[in-house]
C-alpha cells in the first residue's frame, strides 16, 4: 500500500470527526451562555455576542437545583451501593466456577441485562403499590434501578475477576486463610481498581436514571435531576436558555468525571463487554 | 451446626451465599415482575382493582383491546422504523468509524474515547440537547443542513408528521454510535495484523482485503454488536419525552413508550402491562441471537 496520508492528515481529520460528533455539547453550553433574543436569531450565531453566565445562578435557584440534585446524589449512591455489595460477590463466583450452574446463572444474568425499563415499570409499580413501597418512593427507585444496573455490572466485574491469577488465590487458601479470608484479603485488593471503574459507570448510569423516578416518584421534593429536568421539557418548549442552563449544570460533573477517567473507563468496557 | 457455619466460611456455603444473595435480589425486581406482568396482561387492571391481591381475569380481551386500538398499527410501524433505522445508521457510522480509528496515528485511542462520552450523558439530557437541534424555526441542524445546500426550506422535524419518528431516530443515533464504534474497534483489533499484510502481498486491493478479512473475521462481533444495538434500542426510552412526547398523533410513538403512556397517562394498567408483554417477546428474541452469538466469548 502507497502511503499517500500521513499520520498527521489522519490526526487532522480525527479531530474535525470528533469535532462534529462533540457538537450538540458545544451547543448545549453556548445556548446556555445567550441572551434570550439571540438564541432566535437568523441566521444563529456559533459565538455568544454577549456571554453571559447569569442564567446559571438564576436557573439554580428558580428550579430548585439544590433538591433536585441532593436526590439524583441520594438515588444514585444507593443504586451503587446496593449493586456493589450484591454484585461483587455474585461477579467473583461465576469467575471462579465453570460449570454448568454457572453457564445457568450467567444465562439468567444476561437475559436480565436485556430487559427494558418501560416493559418493568408498570408491574413493578403495581406491585410496590402493593407492598407499599410507594410510601418510600426513593428507596422504591434505588430497588428496581439497581436490579436494572446489576447485570451489566456482573457481566464487567466478572471479567476483571478473570483476570486475577488463580494461583495466588489458592497459594493464601494454601497458607491457612479461610475462603472468606482469601477473598477479602487477597482477590478484592487486586480486583479493586476493576470494580472501582464499573462502580463509577454505575454510578454516571443511576444519576441519569429517569424513567422509574418519573413513575415512582410524585413528590416534586423527592424528585431527582432527570425529572426536574423534564418538568419544563417538551416538543412546544421554548425557554432554551434555561433548559440548557439546567442540562449544563447537571452533565458538567459528570463529563469532568469521565473525561478525568477516560482511560480507565474505555479498557473496562472494553474488556467486559465484549471480550 | 458448625459444619453449616464452616462451609459458610470456609467451603461451597461461601459460594452459595455470595451468588444466592445477588440472584434473590434479581429474581425479586426483574423475575418476578416479569411473571406478574404476564399476569396482569390477562387480568382486568383499573384504579379499582390496582391495590386488590385478587384481580378478575378476563383471557384475551386486553390482547384483543390493544390490537383493536386504533394507534396500535401505527405503534408497530414506528417501532419496527425506529429500531431498524437507529440500528442501520448506529452501526454503519459505528463501522465506519471503527476502521477509520483502526488507523495508525498519534491520538488515536484518545480521540476515540471522546466518542463515548454520549454513552455516560442522561438520556434525558440527551434529549434535551437534540430537541432544540432540531426545531424547526431556530434549530441548528436546519441551520446546517441549509448551508450545505441539502435543504431549501425548514424541516419542522418535532411536528411534522413525516419527521417526527426520524427526530428521535437521529438523535438515538448519536447516542448509541460511540458504543457500536467501541466494541467494533475491539473486534478489529483482535485480527491478527499479518493477515493484511500476506493479502497485501497477493495483490489484494483495500476493498478485496475489507471484504475477505475484515468481514468474515469479525462475523461473531458483529453479531454480537447488532444484537446489543437491537436490546438497546428497545430500551430507549428518555428521547420520547423530551423529544416528541410521541406526536404528533402517535406518530412518533414506539411500543415503549407507548406502554408508559397507557399506565402511567392513562392509568390503564393492564393494557400498559399487555403491550409490554408483546415488547418483551421482541426482546426476548433479540436476546437469545445476543446469547448464542457472545455464549462462548463471555464464558471466556
Amino acid at each position: 500500500m502507497t502511503r499517500i496520508y500521513t499520520p498527521w492528515f489522519l490526526l487532522a481529520a480525527a479531530l474535525i470527526l470528533a469535532a462534529i460528533y462533540l457538537f450538540p455539547l458545544y451547543w448545549m453550553y453556548v445556548t446556555s451562555l445567550k441572551s434570550s433574543s439571540e438564541i432566535f436569531a437568523n441566521p444563529p450565531t456559533f459565538w455568544p455576542r454577549d456571554p453571559d453566565p447569569g442564567i446559571y445562578a438564576q436557573v439554580w435557584h428558580r428550579r430548585t437545583m439544590p433538591t433536585f440534585l441532593w436526590n439524583s446524589l441520594v438515588i444514585a449512591s444507593g443504586v451503587t451501593a446496593v449493586t456493589i455489595v450484591l454484585g461483587t460477590g455474585c461477579a467473583y463466583v461465576l469467575a471462579r466456577y465453570r460449570n454448568v450452574w454457572i453457564d445457568i446463572g450467567l444465562f439468567v444474568v444476561l437475559m436480565l441485562q436485556v430487559l427494558p425499563a418501560s416493559v418493568m415499570v408498570t408491574p413493578l409499580f403495581v406491585g410496590f403499590n402493593q407492598v407499599g413501597l410507594l410510601g418510600y418512593p426513593r428507596t422504591a427507585v434505588v430497588l428496581a434501578a439497581a436490579a436494572k444496573a446489576m447485570p451489566f455490572f456482573v457481566v464487567l466485574v466478572r471479567a476483571t475477576f478473570m483476570s486475577v491469577p488463580r494461583e495466588l488465590e489458592e497459594a493464601a487458601l494454601v497458607d491457612g486463610n479461610s475462603r472468606v479470608g482469601a477473598f477479602f484479603t487477597i482477590v478484592l485488593p487486586l480486583a479493586r481498581n476493576g470494580i472501582l471503574v464499573c462502580a463509577i459507570l454505575t454510578f454516571m448510569t443511576a444519576f441519569g436514571e429517569y424513567i422509574y423516578s418519573k413513575s415512582i416518584i410524585q413528590s416534586p421534593s423527592l424528585q431527582p435531576a432527570s425529572v426536574g429536568l423534564s418538568g419544563f421539557l417538551g416538543p412546544n418548549s421554548t425557554d432554551w436558555s434555561s433548559i440548557m442552563a439546567y442540562s449544563a449544570i447537571y452533565v458538567t460533573p459528570i463529563l469532568a468525571i469521565f473525561v478525568l477517567l477516560q482511560r480507565r473507563i474505555v479498557s473496562g468496557l472494553t474488556s467486559g463487554a465484549l471480550k | 451446626m458448625s459444619r453449616l457455619f464452616n462451609s459458610l466460611r470456609d467451603g461451597i456455603g461461601f459460594d452459595i451465599v455470595l451468588v444466592g444473595a445477588a440472584l434473590v435480589f434479581l429474581l425479586a425486581l426483574a423475575g418476578a415482575p416479569l411473571v406478574y406482568n404476564v399476569l396482569m396482561s390477562f387480568q382486568q387492571v383499573d384504579m379499582f382493582t390496582l391495590g386488590a391481591l385478587v384481580r378478575p381475569f378476563v383471557g384475551f380481551e386486553n390482547y384483543v383491546a390493544v390490537v383493536q386500538m386504533p394507534e396500535f398499527w401505527l405503534v408497530t410501524r414506528n417501532t419496527l422504523i425506529f429500531v431498524f433505522g437507529s440500528m442501520a445508521g448506529q452501526f454503519i457510522l459505528g463501522f465506519s468509524l471503527a476502521l477509520f480509528f483502526a488507523q495508525r496515528f498519534p491520538g488515536a485511542a484518545t480521540i476515540r474515547g471522546l466518542f463515548l462520552v454520549s454513552w455516560v450523558m442522561p438520556g434525558l439530557v440527551v434529549g434535551a440537547i437534540w430537541s432544540w437541534m432540531l426545531a424547526g424555526d431556530f434549530g441548528a441542524l436546519n441551520v446546517i443542513l441549509r448551508g450545505l445546500g441539502i435543504i431549501q426550506s425548514n424541516i419542522f422535524w418535532k411536528s411534522d408528521p413525516a419527521f417526527s419518528i426520524w427526530a428521535v431516530i437521529i438523535a438515538n443515533i448519536w447516542l448509541g454510535l460511540a458504543f457500536n464504534m467501541l466494541l467494533l474497534s475491539v473486534g478489529l483489533a483482535a485480527i491478527p495484523r499479518d493477515l493484511y499484510e500476506a493479502a497485501e502481498l497477493d495483490g489484494a486491493n483495500a476493498f478485496q482485503r475489507f471484504w475477505t478479512i475484515t468481514l468474515p473475521m469479525m462475523r461473531p462481533t458483529i453479531g454480537a454488536v447488532l444484537s446489543l444495538g437491537l436490546i438497546g434500542t428497545l430500551q430507549q426510552f428518555d428521547l420520547f419525552p423530551a423529544i416528541t412526547e410521541g406526536g404528533p398523533a402517535n406518530t412518533s410513538n414506539v411500543a415503549g413508550f407507548w406502554s408508559w403512556q397507557l399506565s402511567f397517562q392513562l392509568y390503564d394498567f393492564a393494557k400498559g402491562a399487555t403491550v409490554s408483554v408483546m415488547m418483551f417477546l421482541l426482546v426476548l428474541f433479540a436476546s437469545i441471537i445476543y446469547v448464542r452469538s457472545t455464549r462462548h466469548e463471555v464464558r471466556g
